[in-house]
């Protein structure tokens, strides 16, 4: 097992660093002038402005080494300087990601409370009125863009009904563990369509499950069918989960960005909406590392859950 | 001088006429800024109470230090933020109406004697009691001299401050200069004294302890880089002792870099109108929608109420022709759309390296595309009805005595696909509608115009605006009628004006390009004459398109110079015929939303400056 989480961690580092490579010549392939972007008038008024700006940020060097003396500054832990809001990149991330941490985390823990009791139930009752309801719910909100259904949920409950608020938490960390009523559309906006997908992945498995011979074995010996589900059927059918949910981290973070903007919530996605728009490049790129670091930790994560969840998964080398 | 309309961001520049302080007996009426909503009244007039005013989408202030360099130069950060704590000398907008503003200007207007001027202080004071001096006008102008060329956004070669000498504060109360020629006093005080904020002696120090700024120039890059460094320490704003010297009728309390700002009122503060507000809030939004969900929930009796906030383009009412505005949406707020001094245009670029740029620099063609250019159609349709037509160089909104007669004649290039076909067509070119139109004869196209030449060309648009997209789509469609074929491209804004918004060979950038349009054209602000020194002289880093004429150079020249209105409506009338861009409809800065109980915030200043202080709630 330690061996398999050196050389997956190694693996990891390597898909980060291909990630910033290909960000990085993405980025400067796009159109347009930088310091032109940024300075404004005052910048192509004045031709040795824009000369000072690209000398200061590096902009008139090879790419390769723009590249290189960024990834410099990022083993020293500097992440670089936003131009554009004015703040370093980790004084940013510092303060947007732990909103998205809690916005995501808040609907994760949502959607797998009540997806995996559904999908449980759905196959329960398969084929059977309540599992058409559900499954026709989880199609609809599965198939329904993200601001969309938030836009929904903040007319329906927040202009008609009252009983919301149409934007996130616009405080601290502290607002939006406290505020429930301003957090709970984000939370249940982005819960939605991740509780679709993990429903009927859960059914799909408890299906798989239920058919398998440890489950006739359990009914031959007089186990009662709550118990066969959920003593049972539960554990074998939550190894897909675990692996979705690793899988399914990018999604998720990208809903989020959507989500985040429907709601006016000041997480990373905010950040981002931003500075694609303003070509804040460091900015673009802290974004960036922290999602690719989540997707090869979330991936990470999953196979260890695999390895927990299931006894017969050994990562040893044949 | 002129600031382009980045991100809705800068503002206008001005007109109409100087509001003398001799008109006193008028002067609270006709020259400050005081005024009430026009569609609601009655109620009491109550004092306290918080107003939460919502900010552009994304436009959020992150630079409070009021000598801003291009980089953070935004109404954000300048008119709708810093003006609120730190006031400049000379005050512009009086309603809707881009003049200058006696009452609210630090400084009686500038005497001129010759090449003299002369410039008194009023005697108002910071917020730490102490009086608001002629050094403080000479601490901004070392500052600038200093530093303006790298470090003051509306710096251009040339001008000021290196068209004065001999700047020197008389006494504490009277500062003097000389102009190393006579000028046009009215573009003087519009263009180049608009620009200055005095600076408190408090601020006038380094990290190492005080400096002498206000006295010796050699001292103001250390102050500079001492006073950037304290602005970008965003989290410090609030408590700094140095931002919480204020001249403006608000002091900052709380910000948060997302851009939520709380502002109380100063009580030092000298002007004529008090804040009545015991709260001013400042409240970022992602996205237009979110703002209006916001909006909507709090009209509908939810929680957060916004008291001044706006509708998207897109959930406009349409206007009717004989009505202001249509039927408000949104109950229990006036509607009234925020039209800033402005012009609007895309350039097409006569130095293009494409191959078009011969095409581009014939004015055959730019006629013909401007033919095709339906403004009528634009404001009608997708702007709603709320959109002003650019009918030259000077703006036609509001209605200022710097439109010559010949402007105030209209749109003067009405949508006509057969007059654009024609114009073609007499100039060689063999034109297939709905095709690709190719030149015949080369000696009518024009020099280095090749025979088999087509009418191809990128247009590389801003597509964060649904007004603009629709345009961009009407023109493709229009342009097809004469076999142009546009090729639209959409990109966030800042990419569009990094590739079309500099004069190519001037700024250095690449000239690769045929036409872009970034949607918001030129704001006039903080200069406010609608000269064309900056955006129309040949070889200004800002003529975007390239356009060059000796002969606009000299109307140009003459407009500075002489104070009369007659070079300019000799000039704006030239250079409208000339097409060195391709004019569009100016939209509507934002379609504000003013809650029926918050009073005196309209009519809006069309330059853009926020007055908060002449708000209050009636119950």
């Amino acid at each position: 097992m330690i061996g398999f989480l050196v050389r997956r961690i190694a693996q990891a580092v390597v898909v980060v660093l291909l990630v910033t490579v290909i960000t990085f010549i993405l980025l400067r392939a796009i159109p347009g002038n930088v310091a032109v972007a940024i300075l404004g008038p005052s910048g192509f008024r004045n031709p040795a402005l824009l000369a000072a700006f690209n000398r200061e940020y590096g902009f008139d060097q090879p790419w390769f080494d723009q590249y290189l003396m960024w990834l410099g500054h990022l083993l020293h832990g500097n992440l670089g300087f936003s131009w554009t809001l004015d703040q370093s990149v980790s004084s940013e991330l510092g303060q947007h990601l732990p909103k998205t941490i809690v916005l995501v985390g808040l609907s994760i823990i949502l959607a797998l409370v009540v997806a995996v009791p559904v999908g449980l139930w759905q196959a329960a009752q398969r084929n059977r009125l309540v599992d058409y309801a559900f499954t026709g719910f989880s199609f609809l909100f599965y198939a329904a863009p993200s601001f969309f259904v938030g836009t929904v949920l903040i007319l329906v409950f927040s202009v008609k009904l009252h009983i919301f608020g149409p934007e996130g938490p616009q405080g601290g960390l502290v607002s939006d563990l406290t505020d429930w009523r301003d957090m709970t559309l984000p939370v249940v906006t982005l819960a939605l369509i991740t509780m679709a997908l993990f429903s009927r992945y859960m059914r799909s498995a408890v299906l798989d499950n239920i058919s398998q011979d440890y489950v006739r074995t359990a009914r031959a010996k007089g186990a009662s069918q709550r118990r066969v589900l959920w003593r049972h059927v539960l554990r074998n059918s939550l190894i897909p989960i675990a692996t979705l949910l690793g899988l399914a981290l990018p999604a998720i973070l990208g809903g989020a960005l959507i989500t985040e903007s429907v709601f006016n919530y000041p997480g990373m996605g905010y950040m981002f909406f931003k500075a694609a728009q303003q070509q804040d490049y460091p900015t673009l790129l802290g974004f960036i590392i922290v999602v690719a670091i989540a997707v090869v930790v979330g991936s990470l994560l999953a196979d260890i859950a695999y390895a927990i969840l299931d006894p017969r998964v050994r990562y040893i080398r044949s | 001088m002129h600031v382009q309309q980045w991100h809705r961001h800068r503002r206008l520049r001005f007109a109409a006429a100087v509001c003398s302080a001799t008109a006193l007996t008028l002067a609270a009426a006709a020259c400050s800024s005081t005024s009430s909503n026009t569609s609601s009244s009655g109620g009491t007039r109550i004092s306290g109470g918080t107003a939460a005013w919502a900010e552009q989408p994304s436009a959020v202030p992150n630079y409070i230090f009021p000598f801003v360099s291009g980089t953070y130069a935004s109404t954000a950060n300048i008119s709708e933020f810093q003006y609120l704590m730190y006031r400049p000398l000379y005050w512009f907008g009086n309603g809707t109406s881009p003049t200058f503003n006696a009452s609210l200007s630090l400084a009686t207007a500038p005497v001129y004697n010759g090449t003299t001027v002369t410039i008194t202080m009023k005697g108002w004071k910071w917020s730490n009691g102490e009086t608001v001096t002629a050094q403080d006008v000479l601490f901004w102008i070392h500052m600038q001299q200093a530093v303006g060329a790298q470090d003051w956004f509306d710096f251009v070669p040339g001008l000021f401050p290196s068209n004065v000498s001999d700047v020197k504060a008389v006494s504490s109360t009277e500062l003097t200069m000389k102009m190393n020629k006579p000028y046009n006093t009215t573009w003087f005080t519009y263009n180049e004294l608009s620009q200055i904020t005095p600076l408190p002696t408090a601020w006038d120090r380094t990290a190492s302890g005080p400096s002498d700024c206000a006295a010796v120039v050699a001292d103001c890059a250390k102050v500079y880089s001492y006073l950037d460094s304290q602005s970008k320490a965003l989290s410090t704003w609030a408590s700094s002792p140095i931002w919480s010297v204020v001249d403006g009728p608000w002091k900052l309390t709380a910000y948060t870099s997302d851009g939520h700002a709380t502002f109380v009122p100063n009580r030092a503060y000298s002007g004529p109108v008090k804040p009545t507000l015991a709260k001013f809030e400042e409240v970022p939004f992602t996205t237009e929608s979110a703002e209006y969900n916001v909006l909507q929930a709090g009209a509908a009796g939810g929680g957060q109420k916004l008291d001044f906030g706006y509708l998207p383009t897109t959930d406009a009412p349409d206007k009717p022709a004989s009505a202001a505005v249509g039927q408000n949406p949104v109950g229990g707020y006036t509607l009234a759309p925020l039209i800033e001094w402005a012009i609007n245009y895309f350039p097409v670029n006569m130095q293009s390296t494409t191959g078009n740029g011969p095409v581009l620099s014939q004015l055959y063609f730019r006629q013909a595309l401007q033919y095709l250019m339906n403004q009528k159609a634009v404001i009608d349709g997708p702007l709603h009805g709320y959109g002003t037509y650019t009918v030259g160089p000077v703006g036609t909104y509001p209605a200022t005595s710097y439109l010559s007669p010949q402007g105030h004649q209209g749109d003067p290039y009405p949508f006509n696909p057969a007059k654009a076909k024609s114009l073609l067509a007499s100039h060689g070119w063999n034109v297939v509608p709905n095709g690709v139109t190719t030149c015949q004869n080369p000696s009518l196209c024009g020099p280095g115009i090749a025979k088999g030449h087509q009418l191809v060309f990128n247009l590389p648009y801003y597509d964060g605006t649904n007004w603009l997209g629709s345009e961009m789509t009407q023109l493709q469609s229009n342009a097809s009628l004469a076999g142009i074929k546009l090729n639209l491209q959409p990109k966030p804004f800042d990419q569009v004006t990094a590739i079309g918004a500099p004069n190519c060979k001037v700024a250095g950038t690449s000239c690769n390009w045929d036409m872009a349009d970034w949607g918001g054209g030129w704001s006039f602000s903080p200069d406010y004459y609608p000269s064309g020194e900056t955006l129309f002289t040949s070889g200004s880093a800002v003529n975007s398109g390239g356009y060059t004429s000796s002969q606009n150079d000299s109307l140009i020249t003459a407009t500075l110079t002489t104070n009369s209105l007659a070079p300019l409506y000799n000039w704006q009338n030239y250079v409208t015929a000339q097409l060195p861009y391709i004019w569009q409809p100016n939209a509507p800065f934002e379609l504000s939303e003013v809650a029926d109980n918050l009073r005196g915030a309209l009519p809006q200043n069309s330059t853009g400056q926020l007055n908060p202080e002449d708000w209050y709630f009636v119950k």
